[in-house]
């Protein structure tokens, strides 16, 4: 370690000969010169990986180009007189880029965004060196992957819904990143003047909230957009003066941040990161929802709806609920989404809507199933109760099943005002209430990847075999259980025989997402059938 | 007189407003000891990490050596060494390395006698070149320990330091610590052991929710007796 800098008062116990302390450079690269060492990664592997990556990225982004230039030119063009109470596709892109800065201030609050995690925070955050040097890289690392994803995910959305001028996504693309990196940067910056990381959150919570309730007024009142100008270059150098300038005044005051909250933001980084390399949904929802909750409610529920431990189990679902706003948020924007699609005329078609009724029921449920995902990882309160596992699963349906049937009723009057028969399609929607239910406790208590046994080497890496029969667990009640929705809505038409059915599937799905099997109905045969050879 | 290396007066923690017990009043100065003792759960953790910054105070006065507890402050951090229940570790980093990596940050000259001694000293020496995640809890124990010792300090902060510590380690970690206290050094830990704390400490405060009282060590040992189940 060189590049040294002088040192601060003597303490009282040196028994040793001291001299200046390290730089934090050379502090960082003693560690990652070890770790780089024995991480048995050789240049080849390395180089390797970093052309599967780059590989996959490309793939990905083509794909979803390709998509998105199929989906511009499957759109009808706008209707010359604009329908009442309809809303334009620029004013739906400008209200979605609003929801995705909401998303990204809240996830950079979740994640701090500035944090040292583990190790970081054990051995490196105690040396009486300008922390800056250390933190520099965690500082850069979230508004550089911002500013990535932020640049590929609005050129797609403005190539798949709104430009059709030559030479406009670049510039798109350009303001997009700086602005993601600007709202990270924001972040960061009242990380240091030290608000607490859940306000940022709720701020972004509020902002993604706003955007389909703004839509729906604005669609309610008739006020749209015509267009959205490709915007300038001077304003892209404008926002990168603007961006560069927070990264100086962020860069400054990392010394400022404390460690308590350093260590707070990299434990819930690194939970995150692990979950989604893991590929676990339900640990990523832990990580960004238990990181930024208070650790004290000024209000304590005195439960007084439980008359036993079958309402003890449901009104502690309902608690859990109530007191996650990330997915109460969720539950409203996902109720708005149907809604705003069946008021766009170029997106309300039976395709579209459908996609929005299966994409947002699927959001919606999964903000449902929160006490369920608590309990498979800790089934504390399952173990006190005198119930049957599967009569616990049948009551853990029951506050994702009212949920959903709010949602079912918003949105399923705007699809009857869209096809034309409102009582109908409300009634289907009630039918496919216990479905969604089903799903969200069935992927709750699915199973996590086995990462023990064989992996399966493919363009995303080493997975571990049986890995999307596992994810398929709670999608593939949505999909199988929802056929006659599927159908109807590719109709345009309501039958009762569709409800009826819809009925049956319903009580199916129930039976189903009861069992507490784990294994899947092949696997248990196979096991049946290997039992039987021996 | 020399200002205190500790003081604490009707220091309130918690979390989120809302205090963990009551009000903590205590002085620690140079070439003392002093033990917070309590049942679980009582608060000991809580106001240790309040001492080295860890967390906000909910009220009262708080200083280390003459000063507002600032750990943003590099000198804060080169007067105070702590040794908390961290169970983190560079998976790549052997023993010897994280123990060089203390005492190289730290501006120590000639680490490679320092770190030898530690690593005799915790006996840890045979697994200098083992990698962290090959060592049991015990060991780990041992090495976050050396660590707080690889490094120059004035007041040192220790939480339940016992902890899977075998009873010859323990009698050893005693040793150093009354050696801390003779070299000018300030000790301030949470421990459930009534034989260190006989050993090693001057004073103690017993953190309960409803009152905390100063204690005298051998007061503080027959409490531990009767809190521990």
């Amino acid at each position: 370690m060189t590049d040294e800098v002088d040192r601060p008062a003597a303490p009282a116990v040196q028994p040793y000969e001291l001299g200046p302390v390290p730089a934090p450079r050379s502090i960082r690269r003693f560690t990652a010169q070890a770790g780089n060492a024995r991480g048995g990664a050789s240049l080849g592997s390395l180089l390797s990986d970093v052309y599967y990556a780059v590989i996959t990225i490309a793939i990905s982004i083509a794909l979803a180009l390709g998509f998105a230039q199929a989906m511009r030119v499957a759109l009808p063009p706008a209707p010359t007189v604009e329908p009442p109470r309809g809303l334009s596709l620029a004013t739906l892109a400008v209200l979605m880029l609003v929801g995705l800065a909401g998303v990204l201030l809240s996830l950079a609050g979740r994640l701090g965004p500035v944090g040292a995690g583990g190790a970081e925070a054990a051995w490196w955050l105690s040396l009486p060196v300008d922390r800056r040097g250390l933190l520099r890289p965690a500082a850069r690392r979230l508004p550089i992957v911002a500013a990535l994803v932020g640049a590929v995910l609005v050129a797609l959305l403005d190539a798949g819904l709104l430009a059709d001028v030559g030479g406009r996504w670049p510039r798109v693309a350009a303001t997009s990143a700086l602005v993601a990196a600007a709202i990270v940067l924001v972040a960061a910056l009242v990380q240091s003047g030290g608000v607490a990381r859940r306000r940022t959150a709720l701020v972004g919570d509020l902002l993604l909230a706003a955007a389909p309730v703004a839509a729906v007024a604005l669609a309610v009142a008739g006020s749209s957009l015509d267009e959205i100008p490709a915007p300038p270059w001077w304003l892209v150098g404008v926002l990168a003066i603007v961006v560069a300038a927070l990264a100086f005044v962020v860069d400054a005051r990392l010394g400022r941040i404390p460690e308590r909250t350093l260590r707070e933001s990299g434990s819930v980084a690194t939970q995150a990161v692990g979950a989604v390399v893991s590929m676990d949904s339900r640990e990523l929802g832990r990580a960004l929802s238990d990181g930024s909750a208070p650790s004290n409610r000024r209000y304590v529920s005195r439960l007084r709806t439980v008359r036993g431990p079958r309402s003890a189990l449901v009104s502690a679902d309902l608690v859990v609920l109530r007191r996650s706003t990330r997915h109460l948020v969720q539950l409203v924007v996902a109720a708005l989404v149907p809604v705003l699609v069946a008021s766009v005329p170029q997106l309300a078609s039976e395709g579209g809507v459908l996609l929005a009724v299966l994409l947002a029921g699927y959001v919606a449920m999964s903000a449902t199933g929160d006490g369920a995902r608590r309990a498979e990882m800790a089934p504390v309160l399952d173990r006190l109760l005198p119930l049957e596992a599967k009569q616990v699963r049948r009551l853990r349906m029951l506050v994702p099943a009212a949920a959903m049937l709010v949602w079912s009723v918003v949105v399923f009057v705007a699809i009857g005002r869209w096809a034309g028969d409102v009582a109908g399609w409300v009634v289907l929607g009630l039918a496919t209430t216990p479905v969604w239910a089903a799903a969200a406790v069935r992927a709750s208590y699915r199973p996590a990847p086995n990462w023990g046994g064989p992996l399966v080497s493919t363009p995303f890496g080493a997975l571990p075999g049986g890995v999307a029969s596992v994810l398929s667990r709670g999608p593939d009640v949505v999909v199988i259980g929802l056929v006659p929705l599927w159908i109807a809505i590719l109709l345009r038409t309501v039958t009762p025989t569709l409800i009826v059915i819809q009925l049956v599937l319903a009580a199916a799905a129930v039976a189903l997402s009861s069992s507490i099997q784990t294994k899947g109905f092949m696997e248990r045969m196979m096991a049946q059938a290997d039992e039987g050879r021996r | 007189m020399s200002k205190p290396v500790v003081r604490a007066q009707d220091l309130l923690v918690g979390y989120d407003g809302a205090p963990v017990c009551a009000p903590v009043t205590f002085t620690l100065n140079a070439g003392k000891a002093v033990a917070l003792v309590g049942a679980n759960g009582s608060g000991k953790s809580t106001v240790l990490r309040a001492v080295i910054g860890l967390l906000e105070p909910e009220g009262g006065t708080l200083q280390v050596l003459g000063a507002a507890v600032d750990e943003r402050s590099v000198a804060f951090r080169t007067q105070v060494s702590s040794v908390l229940d961290d169970d983190a570790y560079f998976p790549a980093l052997t023993v010897s390395e994280h123990l060089y990596l203390t005492a190289r940050g730290h501006g120590v000259r000639g680490a490679d006698t320092v770190v030898e001694s530690l690593l005799t000293d915790f006996g840890l020496t045979d697994h200098a070149r083992s990698l962290p995640p090959a060592l049991s809890s015990g060991q780990r124990r041992r090495l976050l320990l050396a660590a707080g010792f690889a490094r120059p300090r004035s007041l040192l902060v220790l939480d339940e330091p016992e902890q899977r510590l075998d009873h010859a380690m323990r009698d050893r970690l005693a040793d150093r610590l009354v050696a801390e206290k003779r070299a000018g050094g300030a000790v301030l830990l949470a421990t459930h052991d009534p034989e260190l704390l006989l050993a090693v400490t001057d004073r103690a405060v017993h953190v309960h929710e409803d009152a905390t009282r100063v204690l005298s060590p051998a007061e503080a040992a027959a409490v531990i007796g009767r809190e521990q189940p």
